[in-house]
């Protein structure tokens, strides 16, 4: 084996007739970890996702899966790639044990389709047509079919999307466990908490760039700690402290505005000391007040400019 | 020895299987798909029936039987509901539904996949061919066809052109609910110019030249020359054949059907599409 990087992209363009998709990405996925890919709407995950799988050529730069492009030398490495698209593309009329044994008949050396089942939890809608299946059912037997053939390299695009909470951690467990085994897993994601459970290293897309990529310390590290609380009603927003020499970000709230002050780490103690101070000497109770790391939300809503309204966190 | 050489015969072994594999599926989904299964089946069932019904009414059509005369029509025009409108319907509701771009993340090429599709068309449409060909054996008194080399070589090609040309609207039709409306084209002219029941021959002569350039007409022209091993060309005067004239007779309706094969290739990879426009 030259290599393990299972998956290789570099400086990867991708266009629609004028718009450009991707431009410019680069990154590396080895045997055995899980990369995640994320982004707001638009910004190219997908796109990227189906170059790396090769339903299209690159516009510029190079893909490599296992050392080979996927696009053109597709017939030689589809049978170690497992892909999971992001819209499901299941036979409405075949059944859940008819759709696996079609795959497991197609993809040589396949998974025995029982333990399949049991592995992704639908042993029990072996005889239900896909079409009756509920959102995360489907994506689980998707699931199933893209690791059916024992890949060496995994693409899950948006894998969990519509499972409920109990579905979504079976699942991650499976790709846990099929990234313990050597598979390298390439997904997207537009929940937070599963890139920082699941992946080793992730990167975040914005129109078609990647902003930041690194393993989820790496990504947080940098991006400051968070102070916030309501601002008291008798306090007008003029008159809060800056802090680490800047003003506060105030956002609206049920509860009436907030204040958010965001601070490079070696900063957070001096600084909430002083408004702690400034407090008390006012003689204010500060509602709601909360001291905290960054969040990959926080990171990921500053890339994404959205305004940064703080959603009552799960 | 290079190693992958010696792979070359499983794996082309394993493409067969796959094909196979696919063209059973079809053929599961088919009967789970009432509508569908009305179209590509009912409707030649209805027409194998009629035959039968109307058997013994002596009627004449170019000179012979006229339920004879539609019987070898019908081993052409077959091709439409069985092949045209199915592999139409097929490869357009698959499209929708994402099950085309779904068996391409997978270790199938491209052949193998649409070779599925076409083989199932094809097989259906040879098996309903030959219920036809029994029924005019045992039932209409028209013996078994003079030149069978011939007249499969014409069904075949007329496959082909039928396959491709059902790619290639399928890709300029966006809904299955739309494979209604587009797969009028081909029918209409299949049913007014190719003579499967309706002779031609009281039509001026420019008229036939024109309706022997449209993808069904050779078919027709073939199979019941082939068939009944007379000339039953458009143009034709019905006299007997032997063996090397009837493939001398047929001549230009095969490089018709050459033709055809080319344009609707060319018409498939211009116009078929793997994935919904927007997706």
């Amino acid at each position: 084996m030259e290599s393990d990087k299972v998956v290789e992209v570099a400086g990867l363009h991708q266009r629609y007739g004028d718009f450009e998709a991707v431009r410019g990405v680069s990154f590396e996925v080895s045997a055995g970890e899980v990369f995640a890919l994320l982004g707001t709407n638009g910004a190219g995950k997908t796109t990227t996702m189906e170059t790396v799988e090769g339903f299209r050529p690159a516009h510029a730069g190079t893909v490599r899966v296992l050392g080979r492009d996927p696009h053109r030398e597709r017939r030689r490495i589809g049978g170690q790639m497992g892909v999971m698209l992001q819209e499901s593309g299941l036979f409405p009329e075949l059944t859940v044990a008819e759709t696996l044994d079609l795959w497991c008949d197609l993809i040589p050396g396949a998974r025995p389709r029982d333990r399949l089942l049991e592995r992704v939890g639908l042993a029990g809608q072996a005889a239900v047509r896909a079409r009756q299946l509920s959102g995360g059912q489907k994506r689980r037997l998707e699931l199933a079919l893209a690791i059916a053939g024992r890949p060496r390299v995994l693409f899950l695009d948006e894998p969990t999307t519509g499972m409920d909470p109990q579905s979504r951690r079976a699942t991650w467990q499976i790709i846990r466990d099929l990234a313990a085994e050597g598979v390298g897993v390439l997904l997207t994601t537009h929940y937070l908490e599963e890139a920082e459970q699941l992946a080793d290293r992730l990167a975040i897309m914005h129109r078609g760039r990647v902003e930041l990529s690194g393993t989820v310390a790496q990504v947080l590290a940098g991006s400051g700690d968070r102070i916030s609380f309501r601002v008291p009603a008798q306090v007008a927003v003029a008159e809060l402290p800056r802090l680490g020499g800047d003003p506060p970000r105030i956002t609206a709230t049920g509860g009436g505005p907030a204040a958010t002050y965001t601070l490079p780490g070696p900063l957070l103690q001096q600084s909430l000391r002083e408004l702690l101070n400034w407090a008390a000497d006012r003689r204010l109770e500060l509602a709601g007040l909360q001291v905290r790391s960054a969040s990959l939300e926080d990171v990921f809503l500053r890339i994404a400019g959205r305004p940064a309204a703080e959603e009552a966190r799960r | 020895m290079n190693p992958t050489e010696t792979l070359v015969p499983p794996a082309r072994a394993a493409g067969a299987a796959r094909v196979l594999r696919l063209a059973r599926l079809d053929l599961l989904l088919l009967w789970r798909n009432r509508t569908a299964l009305f179209g590509v089946v009912g409707l030649p069932a209805f027409f194998a029936v009629m035959l039968l019904v109307s058997n013994g009414n002596g009627h004449t059509s170019g000179g012979i039987d006229a339920v004879l005369w539609t019987a070898t029509g019908d081993v052409a025009f077959f091709l439409v509901p069985a092949v045209f409108m199915n592999l139409l319907n097929v490869f357009t509701a698959r499209r929708e539904e994402l099950t085309l771009k779904r068996l391409r993340g997978g270790p199938l090429t491209d052949a193998q996949i649409l070779g599925g599709s076409i083989l199932s068309a094809t097989l259906l449409y040879l098996a309903q061919a030959a219920v036809i060909v029994v029924i005019i054996a045992t039932e209409l008194g028209g013996g078994l066809p003079a030149d069978p080399l011939l007249m499969g070589v014409g069904m075949l090609a007329g496959a082909a052109v039928f396959a491709l040309l059902g790619m290639a609207v399928s890709g300029l039709t966006p809904t299955a609910e739309l494979a209604q409306l587009t797969v009028l084209p081909v029918l209409l002219v299949s049913m007014a110019a190719s003579g499967f029941m309706i002779p031609l021959e009281g039509l001026p002569e420019g008229w036939q030249r024109a309706a022997q350039l449209t993808p069904l007409t050779p078919v027709v022209e073939i199979v019941r020359t082939a068939y009944l091993g007379r000339d039953y060309t458009v143009t034709g005067d019905h006299a007997e054949l032997g063996a090397l004239e009837t493939w001398a007779t047929c001549l230009p309706a095969l490089a018709v059907l050459a033709a055809w094969i080319g344009l609707s290739l060319w018409a498939a990879r211009r116009w078929f599409r793997w994935e919904p426009r927007h997706g």
